[in-house]
């Protein structure tokens, strides 16, 4: 039996109400060892317990490769043989190094810990002996029964036992799982449900003990495969069975499930990923900078040791004062020696310091993000926040842009902005918003968005017909559901476009009461009227279009007809009038980025319907390819239409998005969307929120198939595709869409990954619809790999949280749906259109003051250590430092840090206004032009120069003196300080109070500390370690030490000064980027005009509507009709029906 | 490197009054549902509204210099014509001093001191004899120089003990470790003063005569201040005396190994120049820069030369003690006088006339450059 079960992939095992047995297979874990088979129902985002804090965080700061090359400096000067310079030099600034970013990552996971202690104590209901018990969430086991109740999150995924629903059905929003905010239902098993349900459901619950084999737990969501043991008797289980972690239970009173997977188990969390440390792209450059350095610090030392053994070989034996002191040791040992003396005296290059600046740098410019008062949304009070402190500088650089539609780009709210109706076109979108008077209406609920009094008062004195019939058609040409609430309908739909319809009809008077398997119940203006449904043609992506076939009152069979223009006006009746200004009204709803459906109706003969009908139930009884043969009947008696008017539905974008948007592309960022919405709705929101221009050409489906398939598989071939490209597409712009089935066949294909990049780098934009998590995920995997930009991710939904974490910058929107996007994202938006400034402003910023911070950095430390070389040729390769031990350890900490740390704080080399009027300053660092390979380069080479003049002008002035070692180590190091203060001023540009008073503290620090230092207190306290006394006091008043300092110092900053003084003259005469940046902005209105194409579609649910649940009957009983004895004996016969359904069930929901 | 509309946002307003300082930095605040649920929205008080300053809005008050080339090529030309001013200045000076250097190693057979090159001639003399054609103006600075002598090797530098130079007698028993090989002789007695500096101190002495109608007559050489103030009061001490005498602070520890005589005994004549205060000693322990190096070895400022050495023939005689032809040292003595800035170094000067024409050169090539960009302009 068991073998068999592993066969069919069931080999989880869950026994209900069987606590015990799954409590001892619970998965438990010490360190990294875990064992035990079922999760619990903790959330565990953090990383570090308290044991395991000090050993991993240090091995996480030990990964870090100059951590650890310091950690063996000190290890090195620890040995008295190759001590350079003493252990504290060392020592102090790595502790500190250590201390404060050990600090911050504690901080960071008790956070962590906080924000998940939130989750895992939501309180939720368990079936204990005793009856239903409320729990935390943490404490689900798998095997228990939980009580959802309405508007509930679910805490497991859960098997569907029972609902209070008829044929315990149960609707969840998924939103926080796959971005789709339309309802799903979910049904139990008919065992279950006729077994479990009913007035003693919870003695039933109780006792029930079927077992569930169903698969390991995995991270597909739309997929699951199981079968339940009860009774004897197998029942297969699958996805419609399930209850996810995550979704919300809603119209639904109470549901009755069994935890299948909890905790880590659950799907959503195994779709979730692990948490990854992310890199910035200029941190992986300074590693590599930093490698570069090593290497060329052991290239040189080498030589150097060479040169000591050398050294010895030739002069030291000859020369007794030396050689007595080597204790006549090989020159070989003395040149091995002299190696580690060497690695020890020029370790100061590796620019250790430098990351604790950059992470103090890092954490600064967070904190100024989530102070910005211009990123503040006062509607639900929050500020930015910046999550992770690392990543700073990689917003100033991103190049793709991937964001989630649903509530991030658009509100998910639908709204009936306008319609077009014999002729005429009602509402109003340019002007203000009056709300227009529906008092009269007692089921006015108020919150539609559409305003014309003219079509008010037509349809209150009945003086148009088309009006009427027009609405008429919106009340009963849906698969909505009603609800009553308060004595008013509420609307459950599977489209929310449906949804819209249906409301606005109803706001205007053509209120959808209530539906049954058979009627329709509609009030027209306060007159009850009863519909017989006689079919429904439902909604395909394919038909996209549907129909109601209608009995009125009056006898006359009439078909409705909704859908896209383009299907619904081929299928009217020969000449048709108005044709031209429907035309007219489409084009302008499009040109309003509203969202177009026609309406249409057909009146049918009786025989057509006898004839029709028969066909239909042929046809749903004939095997084989039932879905064309009902697409073929459906054909027949979708024509000979009759237009009634246009629908125009506006899709509400966030605020400013399409500005942001606008902006962002101009700033070279591209923008990618990811959307598990279908493919038309996404298109049409790319057309609204400026994504594409409305001449933007659609390459979709076989012909981006085609263009990927080139006949050779070489992506080298690119340039030849580029020519079928540009055929093309020529002189006009493309975007690619992709929907989810088509992307894992890209995905599947490497070579088609990098082409499909290459090739959407030559469009404006990409969308991908239909995708599930794990596939935003793969794409932003995509676009990683294959092009060299960095990804920024931004979501608001559960359902992004995994492209959020692979992105190289992870975006959370903190919007209405959950917190689980921002849990996961490096910044967290309270508004898409906040983009902008993180992106153009303190995206800039960052990156520019990080790389100024960098260059600078490296170039200090490696001016100030390269000396070391220089000396060593005239001290026979020694290892002698060229300056005081004290001075090593506070050169980069205490003399030359402040002031690159102020830049670093408040540089702006454009104001924010400037960053946001020209986008185009961005691409800055996008290019990477303040910090690659060529400028590390010049860095280097010129910290090169800068040492050399540093080392040889005090050596040549001073061979001339007798002036002993000391003067001339003050003199260096007064050189240095000086030069590297010099460059500081040099690269800060916005001075504030703070940037002078930080050089004018350094270097009075500097001076007093130097002063200090070789004061005769310290002395007597300790000489050994002070044995500069009098050194600088003596150096400082020798005016041929000043003469020198001055002079080296003027040769060493000579070239930066000049080249920045060229870039001034060169620059300065021509302002021609100005003015062609503010041409661009002229540009940029002109997309508002040219030619628009027609969006006209229909957004519903991926998965399959409402449509066979209203036929089938299933789910009907909240149709419940107004009691005020205004139905006809029709409704009243269905409504007893239902009524007594509804009794039998112990609903009381009326 | 240079943005578009670097130069527009000069006048963008700034204002703002007071810094809040970053102290809640490491923050993790979050957002959404959870935590608004406890928070009062009415009060005021618990809002998340970040705080309207210049500094959280990155709007402090800032200056922003903007160079233009108007100012860059006449500054340029100015730092320029500065520099080759005191360029010139220092140059010229450096001109007026009077240098006279003798090598007195001795490796030519016929010089003076070759005689003194060949081994074991313990108390070898030479003379060097000079003629000065015009007055060498005091006061005079005399050094000895030696080359291709490491004194800035790293274990040599290393190799002594600060705390024994401080007079402390508690570490004249046990020299510090860097000392070796020169910590204790070969009985195991500790040397004071331990170390290799100490050790291969200088110890050739000269005496200057001015011959005058053959009479040789000497001159006077000044011996006092020649090392710096704060080694002779504070870095180094004498021991304290014990039972009023010098040599019994000592008991116990014997001379380095090269020494003819202990520390004691250095300048029997003035106590103030015995043991670590001798002058020459602490001049010696003040190690050099580099290989070549000049120690100031006396000065001539008294008695009939204080205004310098007039014209005339010279003869300085040796106590040629110092081995260097080993290691192919060289010595040697120079006779200096001194300017504002220091001795003769022309390569300072240079130094200055270098950077100001540079400066220079590039001020004009700038200002081609700025007339050639300029005129291009105005075609377009």
């Amino acid at each position: 039996m068991a073998g068999s079960k592993t066969e069919r992939g069931v080999s989880w095992e869950v026994r209900a109400n069987g606590r015990h047995f799954h409590q001892s297979c619970r998965r438990k874990s010490v360190l990294c060892f875990r064992w035990g088979r079922y999760a619990d129902n903790v959330v565990r985002s953090y990383k570090y317990t308290p044991l395991t804090f000090l050993p991993l965080n240090l091995y996480e700061q030990f990964q870090r490769a100059a951590n650890l090359f310091f950690l063996l400096i000190v290890v090195l000067q620890c040995v008295p043989i190759i001590a350079t310079i003493p252990w504290y030099s060392t020592m102090l600034p790595l502790l500190l190094v250590l201390l404060v970013r050990g600090f911050k990552d504690l901080a960071t996971d008790v956070g962590r810990r906080r924000s998940d202690a939130q989750i895992n104590h939501r309180p939720c209901d368990i079936l204990t002996p005793e009856g239903f018990e409320t729990v935390k969430w943490k404490d689900v086991r798998v095997g228990d029964i939980l009580r959802i109740h309405k508007d509930k999150v679910i805490p497991a995924d859960l098997l569907l036992l029972c609902s209070t629903e008829p044929h315990s059905l149960c609707y969840v929003e998924t939103a926080d799982i796959d971005g789709e905010t339309n309802l799903k239902f979910r049904q139990a098993l008919n065992v279950t449900h006729a077994e479990l349900n009913g007035d003693s459901a919870k003695q039933n619950l109780g006792s029930f003990d079927g077992i569930v084999w169903c698969e390991e737990p995995n991270g597909n969501l739309h997929s699951f495969k199981g079968e339940l043991h009860w009774k004897g008797e197998r029942h297969l289980l699958d996805t419609d069975h399930l209850l996810l972690r995550g979704t919300v239970l809603r119209n639904t009173d109470t549901a009755y499930g069994l935890a299948i997977y909890t905790g880590s188990d659950s799907k959503i969390l195994q779709n979730c990923g692990r948490l990854k440390l992310k890199k910035t792209r200029v941190e992986i450059l300074l590693n590599k900078t930093v490698l570069v350095i090593l290497l060329f610090m052991v290239t040189t030392t080498l030589l150097l040791a060479v040169g000591a053994g050398l050294f010895e070989y030739r002069v030291s034996h000859q020369y007794d004062v030396v050689s007595v002191l080597q204790r006549d040791s090989s020159p070989g040992y003395l040149g091995f020696l002299s190696f580690w003396g060497y690695i020890i005296l020029l370790s100061p290059s590796m620019p250790m310091s430098l990351y604790i600046t950059f992470e103090v740098i890092h954490m600064v410019h967070c904190f100024l993000i989530g102070r910005d008062l211009e990123m503040y949304w006062e509607d639900n009070d929050s500020p930015a926040q910046a999550r992770t402190t690392t990543l700073n500088e990689e917003l100033g650089q991103v190049g793709h842009l991937l964001s989630d539609k649903t509530g991030t780009l658009t509100q998910n709210r639908l709204l009936f902005r306008q319609c077009f109706i014999a002729g005429h076109i009602y509402g109003d979108m340019a002007g203000e918003f009056k709300p227009p008077d529906l008092s009269w209406n007692r089921f006015s609920c108020g919150g539609t968005k559409f305003s014309d009094q003219r079509l008010v008062d037509k349809l209150r004195e009945r003086s148009s017909p088309e009006c009427q019939e027009f609405f008429t058609a919106l009340a009963l040409c849906h698969t909505v559901m009603s609800e009553w609430r308060d004595g008013l309908p509420h609307y459950q739909a599977a489209s929310p476009d449906e949804e819209a319809l249906v409301c606005a009809a109803r706001e205007l008077g053509w209120v959808f009461l209530s539906r049954t398997r058979e009627t329709l119940t509609i009030s027209e203006m306060g007159l009850t009227r009863n519909y017989q449904l006689l079919a429904i043609l439902d909604f395909t992506s394919k038909r996209r279009r549907m129909s109601v076939l209608v009995r009125d009152p009056g006898g006359q069979l009439k078909l409705y007809c909704k859908g896209a223009d383009m299907v619904v006006l081929e299928r009217l009746q020969g000449n048709w009038l108005l044709q031209e200004s429907t035309e007219r009204a489409l084009e302008l709803f499009a040109q309003g980025c509203l969202r177009t459906l026609c309406v249409a109706v057909r009146s049918v003969p009786e025989t057509l319907w006898t004839e029709w009908s028969r066909a239909l139930s042929q046809a749903g009884t004939a095997t084989g390819n039932q879905d064309t043969a009902l697409e073929d009947i459906y054909e027949q008696m979708e024509k000979d239409l009759t237009l009634l008017g246009v629908t125009a539905i506006e899709d509400r974008l966030q605020e400013g998005v399409p500005e942001t948007i606008a902006s962002l592309r101009r700033a070279g960022v591209k923008v990618w969307v990811l959307t598990g919405d279908k493919t038309e709705t996404a298109v049409n929101v790319g057309y609204a929120c400026k994504l594409m221009d409305p001449d933007t050409i659609l390459i979709e489906g076989e012909e981006l198939r085609q263009l990927l398939e080139s006949p050779s598989p070489d992506v080298r071939l690119m340039s030849k595709e580029k020519e079928v490209w540009t055929t093309r597409a020529e002189k006009s712009k493309a975007a690619l869409v992709i929907s989810g089935p088509e992307l894992a066949e890209l995905t599947k294909t490497p070579e088609w990954g990098a082409k499909f990049v290459a090739l959407s780098d030559q469009c404006q934009s990409v969308l991908c619809c239909r995708v599930t998590p794990a596939q935003k995920a793969e794409v932003v995997e995509m676009v990683r790999t294959h092009s060299t930009s960095i990804t920024m991710a931004i979501g608001d939904g559960a359902n992004d949280v995994n492209m959020i974490k692979t992105a190289h910058i992870g975006v959370g929107l903190c919007g209405v749906e959950g917190s689980q996007a921002v849990q996961n994202a490096d910044f967290a938006l309270a508004q898409f259109s906040f983009l902008r400034r993180l992106l153009l402003v303190h995206g800039h910023w960052s990156y520019y003051r990080v790389c100024i911070l960098l260059r600078y950095f490296l170039y200090k430390t490696t001016a100030f250590a390269l000396v070391h070389i220089w000396y060593s040729f005239y001290n026979g390769f020694s290892a002698q430092p060229m300056y005081e031990s004290w001075f090593i350890s506070l050169y980069s900490t205490m003399y030359t840090s402040l002031p690159i740390q102020c830049t670093g704080f408040f540089e702006q080399d454009v104001s924010a206004k400037s960053c946001l009027r020209w986008p185009e300053i961005y691409s800055v660092g996008q290019k990477k032009q303040l910090f690659n390979p060529f400028v590390l380069a010049v860095t280097l080479l010129y910290s090169l120069y800068t040492s050399i003049i540093i080392f040889f002008i005090p050596m040549g002035i001073l061979q001339y003196s007798a002036l002993d070692f000391q003067t001339l180590a003050v003199t260096v190091e007064t050189s240095v300080v000086l030069t590297t203060t010099v460059e500081v001023i040099l690269h800060t540009k916005f001075w504030t109070k703070w940037n002078i008073a930080a050089v004018v503290f350094s270097l009075v620090v500097f001076f007093l500390s130097t002063l200090a230092l070789h004061s005769a207190r310290l002395f007597t306290a300790s000489p050994k370690d002070y044995f500069f006394l009098g050194a600088s006091p003596n150096a400082f008043s020798t005016p041929e030490v000043w003469l020198t300092i001055f002079v080296t110092t003027c040769i060493a900053v000579l070239p930066s000064i000049t080249i920045r003084a060229l870039g001034v003259v060169l620059t300065n005469p021509n302002k021609h980027k100005i003015h062609s940046s503010k041409n661009e902005s002229v540009e940029l209105q002109r997309f508002q005009r040219g030619t628009f194409q027609r969006r006209s579609s229909y957004a519903v649910s991926q998965g399959k509507g409402f449509g066979k649940l209203i036929t089938t009957g299933v789910g009907l009983h909240s149709a419940a009709p107004p009691k005020d004895g205004r139905v006809t004996a029709d409704g009243l016969k269905k409504e007893s029906s239902q009524g007594s359904h509804r009794e039998m069930n112990g609903d009381v929901s009326c | 490197m240079r943005f578009v509309g670097r130069t527009s946002h000069v006048c963008d307003v700034y204002y703002g009054r007071s810094i809040r300082k970053a102290e809640k930095l490491i923050q993790v605040r979050p957002c959404g549902e959870r935590d608004r649920s406890n928070r009062m929205k009415n009060e005021g008080e618990t809002t998340e509204r970040p705080d309207n300053t210049a500094f959280t809005q990155q709007r402090l008050p800032a200056w922003q210099p903007i160079l233009s080339a108007g100012i860059i090529i006449p500054g340029f030309l100015l730092i320029g014509l500065a520099f080759i001013g005191i360029g010139v200045g220092l140059f010229l000076t450096s001109q007026t001093i009077q240098v006279l250097e003798r090598d007195y190693t001795g490796i030519a057979k016929d010089s003076p001191c070759f005689s003194c090159t060949i081994p074991n001639t313990p108390n070898c003399t030479c003379e060097i004899t000079f003629a000065l054609s015009e007055l060498f103006k005091g006061p005079i600075f005399f050094y000895y120089g030696l080359s291709n002598y490491y004194q800035n090797f790293r274990k040599y530098g290393v190799s002594k003990d600060y705390n024994q130079l401080t007079g402390d007698t508690q570490y004249f028993k046990s020299p510090d470790n860097f000392c070796f090989p020169f910590d204790y002789d070969s009985k195991k007695n500790p040397i004071v003063p331990c170390g290799a500096i100490a050790n291969s101190m200088f110890n050739d002495t000269f005496e200057l005569y001015q011959i005058i109608n053959g009479t040789k007559k000497q001159v006077p050489l000044d011996g006092k201040g020649i090392s710096w103030w704060t080694d002779y009061n504070l870095k180094y001490r004498n021991p304290v005396l014990v039972d009023g005498s010098f040599a019994k602070a000592f008991n116990g520890t014997v001379k380095p190994i090269n020494w003819p005589k202990p520390a004691y005994e250095l300048d029997l004549t003035d106590q103030n120049n015995n043991g670590f205060l001798n002058q020459d000693f602490l001049v010696w322990m003040r190690r050099s820069a580099l290989p070549d190096f000049r120690k100031l070895y006396r000065r001539i400022t008294e008695g009939d030369y204080s205004g310098g050495l007039p014209a005339g023939n010279y003869s300085l005689t040796v106590h040629y003690n110092y081995p260097v032809m080993s290691f192919d040292g060289k010595k040697k003595v120079v006779f200096s006088n001194v300017s504002w800035m220091g001795g003769k170094n022309d390569f300072l000067g240079i130094a200055y006339l270098v950077v100001g024409s540079l400066c220079v050169v590039m001020s004009v090539v700038m200002l081609i450059v700025y007339a050639k960009f300029k005129f291009s302009d105005d075609d377009v």
